[in-house]
């Protein structure tokens, strides 16, 4: 039986994070993965990721997923595609599948890295062909280029509703509605808004009745719920749609640990009970990324590095001083992750109602997902002055600040605290480069003169609207404000594919147009 | 075929694809790329029923996409059970909607 100091199970961001950790301390490591592409989902990722510069934020999944293959091939790591590891067992041996074939491998160190399965949401009807998964969506979009359906109802405001429905928009389908029986709309704020200034609408406390379809889905009826989770009779809502897509929740994918009995609990799913360095109860076995808890990639990748670092100290590949000293780094980079209005702590929570500034959060930007135009001007993001300035409508406290790093002028500052919300200083003096609007993960940063009626917005779909052309500026509820004529439209790699389209409006819709539709304004 | 196709993404461009094959849905001819999953190419060609199920005859389409559900399988150059979510496509393949277990 061949012997690896590491053996790998998941080619995802913890996986791949883990072995390039431990290649690069001096193991010998080989990854299996069932699928025959690594990279786990970061290849569906098209949008810039959150968090700080030193866990790629600003960056997409999609690129981050090349650094790390790019990383892994430089360090000569085995990755071992359609393998499915399929038992391991205490002594560390493990069992993996290829071509119907079983062979057994030996592990100094395993680390369990299968990420998670997507949890369903059953109704009447939900059999039917049109009814997908959000990764079934985001695969045939991103990863091969077919538009899953012409129009959808998505289930679920999480971060995964919020960002795949937003990518069904670039990919050029209808999103009809995205509704939840939550209270609250349970991703970031920042990523509903992008949607509802597109015009797409919140349905909170609302759950499906029923898709309906003769072969396939057609229609869909969603109704209101009260607070015993009953529908309110009179509140039945139904939408014309081809597609039904459900974010409901991400299951661990922990069974490997519990094959080799591994000590399991319940954390939003069963997953194995691990020590600061994701290591189970079993010597030798660890775990990380969504197997070990469901978050999100970049505290996988850190959660896989830290699980690396600790093999290899364990393993006598690095000295205690090195592994304390990097641990440490990363485990401050995780924190920072963690934290915030969004953190473990504040999962599913409804009675938040402050920033760690003490500043309202805005309940329509929960329920509905945009800030009111008065709402908006309470944030330190906001500020009026005259000239070009950014105005950044970023009011939770996430764990993001590449807009403080975009800037080399000193107008944007978040601090050492990475979920503070950014403010503007009044002092200094913004020169219209538009960095911070590429830049901003949420795509929450806009460049704002008040008096010339001129609006910077970054703009993400196909066709990008041409310099001259008229349309219609959009409020951030999606709804037509007056008549925009673009002016400028700035294109950069620096960008990363996100254009920066100035338009001009009314001097009043200055403070309001968040968004730009290509149709011809009308009353 | 090319009707649910993105041809240009504002973000990916376009995609990296196969040779333009020639297979068979039902006995009739279709096309597809090379090396992209069969059930992707029906569903740009607008193919949403995969399979009917055996005891109650309900029809049954992708919904996972990554091989795991086997809501997807079809028959395909006559194996039953094929999961075409994850089956790449080839020249000349043919591929049948599944009523139970069989073509």
């Amino acid at each position: 039986m061949k012997r690896w100091d590491l053996v790998v199970i998941g080619a995802g961001p913890a996986g791949l994070s883990a072995a390039i950790e431990a290649a690069e301390a001096g193991m010998s490591v080989i990854v299996f993965d069932e699928n025959k592409k690594p990279g786990g989902q970061l290849f569906k990722q098209i949008h810039k990721f959150f968090g700080s510069k030193e866990n790629h934020a600003g960056v997409r999944g999609i690129e981050i997923g090349q650094m790390l293959l790019e990383k892994a091939q430089k360090d000569h790591i085995q990755v071992e595609l359609d393998s499915a590891v399929i038992g391991i067992a205490k002594d560390r041996s493990v069992s993996v599948r290829k071509d119907g074939q079983t062979r057994e491998v030996q592990g100094q160190n395993i680390l369990i890295a299968a990420g998670a399965s997507e949890r369903t949401l059953p109704f009447p009807g939900w059999t039917l062909p049109g009814v997908i998964g959000a990764g079934a969506a985001q695969t045939m979009m991103n990863l091969y280029g077919v538009r899953p359906g012409k129009k959808i109802l998505m289930i679920g405001s999480g971060n995964v509703g919020l960002v795949v429905s937003y990518q069904m928009l670039q990919a050029g389908c209808q999103v009809a509605a995205v509704v939840d029986a939550a209270p609250r709309i349970g991703g970031y704020g920042v990523h509903a808004a992008k949607l509802a200034r597109n015009g797409v609408p919140f349905y909170l406390s609302h759950t499906v009745i029923r898709a309906e379809g003769d072969g396939a889905v057609k229609s869909v009826t969603i109704g209101q719920v009260d607070s015993s989770w009953n529908i309110i009779p009179g509140t039945e809502k139904t939408f014309d749609v081809d597609t039904v897509c459900m974010a409901v929740g991400l299951d661990p994918m922990s069974q490997l640990a519990r094959m080799a009995g591994a000590l399991i609990e319940e954390k939003g799913g069963l997953v194995p009970t691990v020590d600061e360095y994701g290591q189970t109860s079993l010597p030798g076995i660890f775990a990380a990324g969504d197997v070990a808890g469901i978050e999100e990639a970049s505290s996988a990748m850190l959660n896989g590095e830290i699980a690396g670092l600790r093999a290899a100290f364990k393993s006598g590949y690095i000295d205690e001083e090195t592994f304390r000293t990097e641990y440490k780094k990363k485990k401050a980079a995780l924190g920072d992750l963690r934290k915030g209005t969004f953190s473990p702590e504040n999962k599913g929570r409804t009675d938040l109602t402050l920033t760690s500034e003490g500043l309202p959060l805005s309940e329509n930007l929960f329920e509905k997902g945009f800030l009111t135009d008065e709402e908006v001007t309470k944030y330190p993001g906001v500020i009026k002055k005259a000239g070009v300035h950014p105005v950044i409508e970023c009011t939770q406290n996430i764990p993001c600040n590449p807009c403080q790093e975009a800037c080399a002028f000193g107008c944007i500052e978040v601090g050492e605290d990475i979920t503070a919300l950014p403010r503007i200083n009044p002092q200094a003096d913004c020169r219209n480069c538009g960095k911070c609007v590429a830049m901003c993960s949420g795509q929450a940063i806009f460049l704002v003169d008040e008096e010339a009626g001129c609006v910077t917005i970054p703009y993400e779909f196909d066709p990008i609207p041409e310099e001259g052309e008229m349309g219609t500026a959009l409020g951030r509820d999606g709804s037509p404000l007056g008549q925009a004529e673009i002016i400028k439209v700035r294109k950069s790699p620096a960008f990363d594919h996100t254009a920066l389209v100035t338009m001009r409006v009314d001097k009043t819709l200055a403070m309001k147009a968040r968004a730009y539709s290509r149709k011809t304004f009308s009353e | 075929m090319e009707d649910n196709r993105i041809v240009h993404h504002p973000i990916l461009g376009t995609y990296e694809k196969g040779n333009l094959v020639t297979f068979t849905y039902d006995g009739k001819e279709m096309k597809g790329y090379e090396g992209e999953p069969i059930a992707a190419a029906l569903l740009a060609a607008g193919v949403r029923i995969h399979r009917y199920t055996l005891r109650q005859d309900k029809p049954r389409g992708f919904f996972c996409a990554i091989g795991r559900c086997t809501d997807c399988v079809m028959v395909v150059d006559g194996k039953i059970n094929t999961r075409t979510c994850i089956t790449p496509l080839r020249e000349g393949m043919v591929v049948q909607t599944q009523h139970g277990i069989k073509a």
